[in-house]
C-alpha cells in the first residue's frame, strides 16, 4: 500500500514541475543565484571581521596597565615624509584623547598624540624627529635621550639615542641592547619597547655615546594602534 | 665750423679717454690687488670677524685598581640650560627691554641706568624660563642676575645654566617634556666621581676646575675662543699622571652674527676621554684597612706593600674627606671642615714621627752586621739602664735575655746595650742603608725630604754639640732627633723581611716589562743564620705570647714588631703607637705598617692594642684572596685570639 502510494506522490510531483511555465523556472534560479551571492558576501565579511578581531585580539595583549586606560583607535591617514611622520586617528576630544597622550600598540611605543580635534587626532610617530624622550637600555636604570631620526624610502623607521654610556657595547649583534621607555619622563609608563640599539659612536661630550636605533617596521603600516590615558585619581 | 670746432674739442676729449683710462686702470689695479693679492688676508679677516671657537674639555681618565674596578671615573651632570643664542630668546631680551622702557615712560619715571635695565629685563626673561623648568620638576629657584651679566661678558656663546646636577628623574622629566625646539634643554658636562668616597682619599688625590689649555694643534687658533672649564690634578695621583689622564680637548667652530651669537656651526672635533690608569691599589684591602682603622684610630696612616712587584696595596692616612665633597668645586664650608680637621695632608709619605721600638730591628742588624753582638748574645735587663749619669728605662724587668727574647718583649734595656756597643756611627750607617734617611720616591707627589737620620755630624753642624752616648741610647730605641715616614717604614720591614734592601715603591700596577726592568734590590748583608734571629724574634712578636697577637691569623705565620713612641710637647709627651709586619715568614709578601696617633698627652697608646689589630683586618683580607699561602693544617690547630 505504501509503495503504491509513494509512486502516486512521485507522479503528482513530476506532473506538476511540468507544468510550471520556463519563466517562473528561471526567477527561481535568479533567487538561487542572489542567495548564493548574498551568502559568498556574508563569508567574505566574516572573513574580514575574523582578521580585525585577531588583530584586535594582538593589539589588547598589551599588558595591563591600571593608571591607564586603552583607547583603541583606528588609524585614517597617514602623513610620512623626510621631514615628519604623522597620521591621523578617528578619536578625539570627544572618546577623552589629550594631548601629549602616549600612542601604543602591541608592538611597543608607536608615538605621541600631537593635536587633538573632535573626533580625530594626530599622532606624532616615534621616528618623527621632533619627539622626543626618556628611555634606558633593558636591565639598565640609567636615563638616555631617544629622537626620532626620520623615515628612508624602502627603509626601516630610525631613531637616534643619546647619553648611551659608554660601557654599554654591541657584543652581539644578532641580540643588540634592546631600549625600553624609562617611565621617569611622567609620560610614557616604564617598559614599552622602543627599538634595538644598532650602532655606537662617541657622542659629542665625550662622556657617553650616541647611537642608531633600530624601530619596528610595522610603525609604517599600522591600521588600529592605542593611546594610554592616564587615569585621574577619584576618576573610575 | 663745426668740423673746426670737433676738431678742436677732439684733442680734448683725447686728453679725456686718457685720463678716464688711467683712472679704469689704477681702479682694475686696485680691484686685481684687493680681489686677488690681498683676497687671502681679506678672507682671514673675515673668518676672525665671524667666526668663534668653543673648546670642550675632554673627559678624564678613570682609576682603576689593580683587579680593573673602578676607583674614580666621571660623572655625567645634566643641567637644565638656556641657549641664549636663540632668537626667540634674543627677542625676549629685546621685548621686555622695551616693554620695561615703555612702562617706565608711562610711570613717568626717569630711568636711572638703561644697562641696569637692560641686564634687569634679561633676568625676567631668564626667571619666566627657569619657572616652567621649575615647575615641571617642583623646584624653587631663581635667576642670579650678576651671574648672568658675567656669563654674557665672558662667555656669550656658551649655554647659560639655570640647574644645575639634575638628578635622573628631573633629567627624564625635562627630556620628554621640552620641547625638541626649546632654548631651554638638558646640557650635559662631566663630573669627577668617586665610588668609595672616603677610601684611599690621599692616594687617589682630587681636582681643581682651570682655564682649558688650548693645544696648539687644534684648528681655528687664530679665532676668538670660548672655553668651559678643564680640569687639572691637585693632589694624589690626579695630580703625579694628569697629563695621562686629561683628555683631548673638542673644538667647534661657528659662524656668529654681529652680536656674537652662534649662526652655524662649520667644524667639529669631538673630545676624546683621557687614558684609564690601573693602579696598584686592591680596593678590598684599602677597604679593610678603613675598616681596621674605623674600629681602632683617629689619626695616622697604614701602608700595605706587596713585597716582591713593590706595588702599594692600600694606602690610607686619617683623618680623611670624602672626595665628593670636592666635586664639582669645594665649597667653602667643606674646605674649612677640612683644613680645621687637617685633613688635607697624607701622612703615609707625609707625616714624620719617631720610629720608636720598630727601630730596634735596625739597632739589632747593625749589632750583628757590626760583630758586636750574635744570635745567641745575652744580656741582664733590671729595669734600667744608666748612661751618661741618668737612667734610660725599660719596660720591665727581663733578666738574662736573648735577641730573640728581646725583640719579642721589645726590652729597651738589651737595644740600649746593643746600641751603645755598636756605636752611633754603625747605627747611623745601617739606617741611611735602609735608606731612612731619603724619600722613598714612591709616584705619588709631595713626599717629604724632611725625614732624619741622626749621627755625629749632623749634631754637630745643628747644634755645635758633641753626639753623647744618651743620644745613642735613645737612637737605640727610635727615639732621639730620628723621624720617618709610615711608608719608610713599610719598605724597612720589606726590606728586613726578604733580607734586601727595597726602595721606589711604585702605586700604579707594573706590567711584566717594568717589573724586568726593576734593579734588583741591594742585599741587607745579614748571613742567613743571624737573619733567621731577627725573623724569628719577629714571628715571636706575633704569637700568642708577642706584643702583636691581636694580628695573629689562623694559618698564616707572620712576623712583626709593634712599638710606643713618644713626642715631646710643651705640656707632656704624646704616644704613637706603631705596628711594622710582614707574612708568611716562610716567603714574605706582604708588608704592613699601621700607625696611630693619640690624641691625649701622658695616655699610654700602645702599638699592640691599637696598630696591630688594624693590620690584622688588612692581612686577612689578602691572605683570603691568597688561601695558597695560608697554611690549612695549621689554620685549624692554631690558638683562638685573644
Amino acid at each position: 500500500m505504501s509503495v503504491g502510494a509513494s509512486y502516486v506522490r512521485e507522479l503528482q510531483n513530476f506532473w506538476a514541475a511540468r507544468l510550471k511555465s520556463k519563466s517562473e523556472l528561471y526567477e527561481a534560479g535568479k533567487d538561487l543565484a542572489h542567495l548564493n551571492s548574498a551568502y559568498q558576501l556574508e563569508v567574505l565579511e566574516n572573513q574580514s571581521l575574523k582578521q580585525e578581531v585577531d588583530r584586535l585580539e594582538a593589539l589588547l595583549g598589551l599588558p595591563a596597565r591600571p593608571e591607564y586606560k586603552y583607547e583603541i583607535a583606528r588609524v585614517v591617514t597617514r602623513d610620512f615624509n623626510s621631514w615628519w611622520q604623522h597620521f591621523e586617528i578617528r578619536k578625539g576630544s570627544r572618546h577623552g584623547i589629550p594631548v601629549g597622550a602616549p600612542v601604543v600598540f602591541s608592538g611597543g611605543v608607536v608615538g605621541r598624540i600631537r593635536e587633538v580635534h573632535e573626533y580625530t587626532s594626530t599622532v606624532e610617530l616615534l621616528s618623527n624627529s621632533h619627539l622626543r624622550m626618556a628611555v634606558v637600555i633593558e636591565g639598565d636604570n640609567r636615563p638616555m635621550s631617544f629622537r626620532g631620526a626620520g623615515f628612508k624610502i624602502f627603509r626601516s623607521p630610525t631613531g637616534l639615542a643619546e647619553y648611551v654610556p659608554n660601557d654599554i657595547s654591541i657584543s652581539d649583534p644578532s641580540n643588540p641592547p634592546r631600549i625600553v621607555t624609562s617611565g621617569m619622563g611622567g609620560v610614557f609608563p616604564a617598559g614599552l619597547h622602543i627599538g634595538y640599539l644598532q650602532r655606537l659612536r662617541p657622542g659629542a661630550s665625550g662622556m657617553f655615546q650616541d647611537g642608531d636605533v633600530h624601530l619596528e617596521e610595522r610603525l609604517s603600516n599600522l591600521t588600529e594602534v592605542a593611546v594610554l590615558i592616564a587615569i585621574k585619581e577619584g576618576m573610575e | 665750423m663745426n668740423t673746426e670746432n670737433t676738431k678742436k674739442y677732439q684733442s680734448r676729449l683725447w686728453i679725456f679717454y686718457a685720463i678716464l683710462g688711467l683712472l679704469l686702470v689704477i681702479l682694475y689695479s686696485g680691484l686685481f690687488f684687493r680681489q686677488l693679492i690681498e683676497s687671502e688676508s681679506h678672507a682671514a679677516k673675515e673668518k676672525i670677524q665671524n667666526q668663534r671657537r668653543i673648546l670642550t674639555p675632554g673627559p678624564r681618565g678613570n682609576l682603576l685598581d689593580r683587579e680593573g674596578r673602578v676607583l674614580v671615573a666621571n660623572k655625567s651632570k645634566f643641567s637644565a640650560v638656556v641657549f641664549l643664542s636663540e632668537n626667540q630668546v634674543q627677542k625676549a631680551f629685546s621685548d621686555s627691554y622695551r616693554s620695561m622702557v615703555r612702562d617706565y615712560r608711562e610711570r613717568g619715571e626717569k630711568i636711572k641706568s638703561y644697562s641696569e635695565l637692560r641686564i634687569l629685563s634679561r633676568a625676567n626673561v631668564l626667571q619666566s624660563y627657569l619657572k616652567g623648568v621649575n615647575e615641571l620638576i617642583g623646584r624653587h629657584e631663581e635667576v642670579d642676575a650678576t651671574a648672568i651679566t658675567r656669563h654674557l661678558n665672558v662667555n656669550p656663546l656658551l649655554p647659560y645654566p639655570l640647574i644645575d646636577n639634575l638628578a635622573p628623574e628631573e633629567f627624564a622629566v625635562l627630556l620628554e617634556s621640552l620641547p625638541v625646539e626649546s632654548p631651554v634643554q638638558v646640557y650635559v658636562s662631566n663630573m669627577r666621581h668617586y665610588p668609595y668616597e672616603n677610601a684611599a682619599t690621599h692616594a687617589l688625590g682630587y681636582v681643581g676646575y682651570s682655564p682649558l689649555e688650548v693645544q696648539s694643534d687644534m684648528p681655528g687658533s687664530e679665532l676668538k675662543t670660548f672655553a668651559t672649564k678643564g680640569t687639572y690634578g691637585r693632589n694624589g695621583i690626579e695630580k703625579r699622571f694628569d697629563e695621562q689622564l686629561q683628555g683631548k680637548t673638542g673644538s667647534e667652530i661657528w659662524v656668529v652674527d654681529p652680536s656674537g651669537y652662534q649662526v652655524e656651526s662649520v667644524q667639529r672635533e669631538y673630545p676624546r676621554k683621557g687614558r684609564d690608569i690601573e693602579l696598584s691599589i686592591d680596593i678590598d684591602l684599602q677597604l679593610a684597612g678603613e675598616a681596621g682603622y674605623d674600629l681602632y684610630g683617629d689619626k695616622g696612616a697604614l701602608v700595605a706593600i706587596d713585597i716582591d712587584r713593590m706595588e702599594v696595596l692600600a694606602m690610607l692616612s686619617r683623618p680623611d674627606y670624602n672626595l665628593n665633597q670636592t666635586t664639582p668645586f669645594i665649597s667653602n664650608k667643606v674646605f674649612k671642615e677640612i683644613s680645621d680637621n687637617q685633613a688635607w695632608e697624607n701622612k703615609a709619605l707625609r707625616g714624620l714621627y719617631p720610629p720608636g721600638s720598630p727601630f730596634k730591628l735596625i739597632t739589632a742588624i747593625a749589632g750583628l752586621k757590626a760583630g758586636k753582638i750574635d744570635d745567641n748574645t745575652i744580656f741582664e735587663c733590671d729595669g734600667s739602664h744608666r748612661v751618661g749619669g741618668r737612667n734610660f728605662p725599660c719596660m720591665g724587668r727581663h733578666g738574662e735575655i736573648d735577641l730573640r727574647t728581646a725583640i719579642e718583649k721589645s726590652c729597651n734595656e738589651y737595644f740600649y746595650r746593643v746600641g751603645l756597643e755598636t756605636g752611633v756611627d754603625n747605627l747611623s750607617r745601617e739606617a741611611i742603608y735602609l735608606r731612612l734617611n731619603e724619600p722613598t720616591h714612591i709616584d705619588l707627589p709631595n713626599e717629604t725630604r724632611g725625614m732624619l737620620t741622626p749621627s755625629r755630624e749632623w749634631k754637630k753642624t745643628r747644634f755645635g754639640e758633641p753626639w753623647y752616648p744618651g743620644d745613642t741610647a735613645n737612637m737605640s730605641i727610635g727615639q732621639g732627633a730620628l723621624i720617618v715616614t709610615p711608608l719608610q717604614m713599610a719598605l724597612m720591614v720589606a726590606s728586613v723581611a726578604k733580607n734586601q734592601v727595597y726602595s721606589h715603591p711604585s702605586i700604579l700596577k707594573q706590567s711584566p716589562e717594568q717589573l724586568a726592568r726593576r734593579p734588583a734590590p741591594k742585599p741587607l748583608g745579614l748571613p742567613e743564620n743571624l737573619h733567621k734571629a731577627i725573623i724569628d724574634g719577629m714571628n715571636r712578636v706575633v704569637s700568642p705570647t708577642g706584643t702583636a697577637r691581636a694580628a695573629i691569623i689562623k694559618g698564616v705565620n707572620i712576623g712583626g714588631k709593634t712599638g710606643t713612641a713618644q713626642i715631646n710637647k710643651k705640656d707632656g709627651n704624646l704616644e704613637l703607637a706603631w705596628f711594622v709586619g710582614f707574612a708568611p715568614i716562610e716567603d714574605p709578601k706582604i708588608a704592613v705598617v699601621a700607625l696611630v696617633e693619640g690624641q691625649e698627652l701622658n695616655v699610654s697608646f700602645g702599638g699592640g692594642r691599637y696598630a696591630a689589630p688594624m693590620a690584622r683586618y688588612v692581612l686577612e683580607a689578602y691572605f683570603d684572596k691568597h688561601p695558597e699561602y695560608v697554611n690549612t693544617q695549621e689554620a685549624t690547630t692554631t690558638a683562638a685570639l685573644p
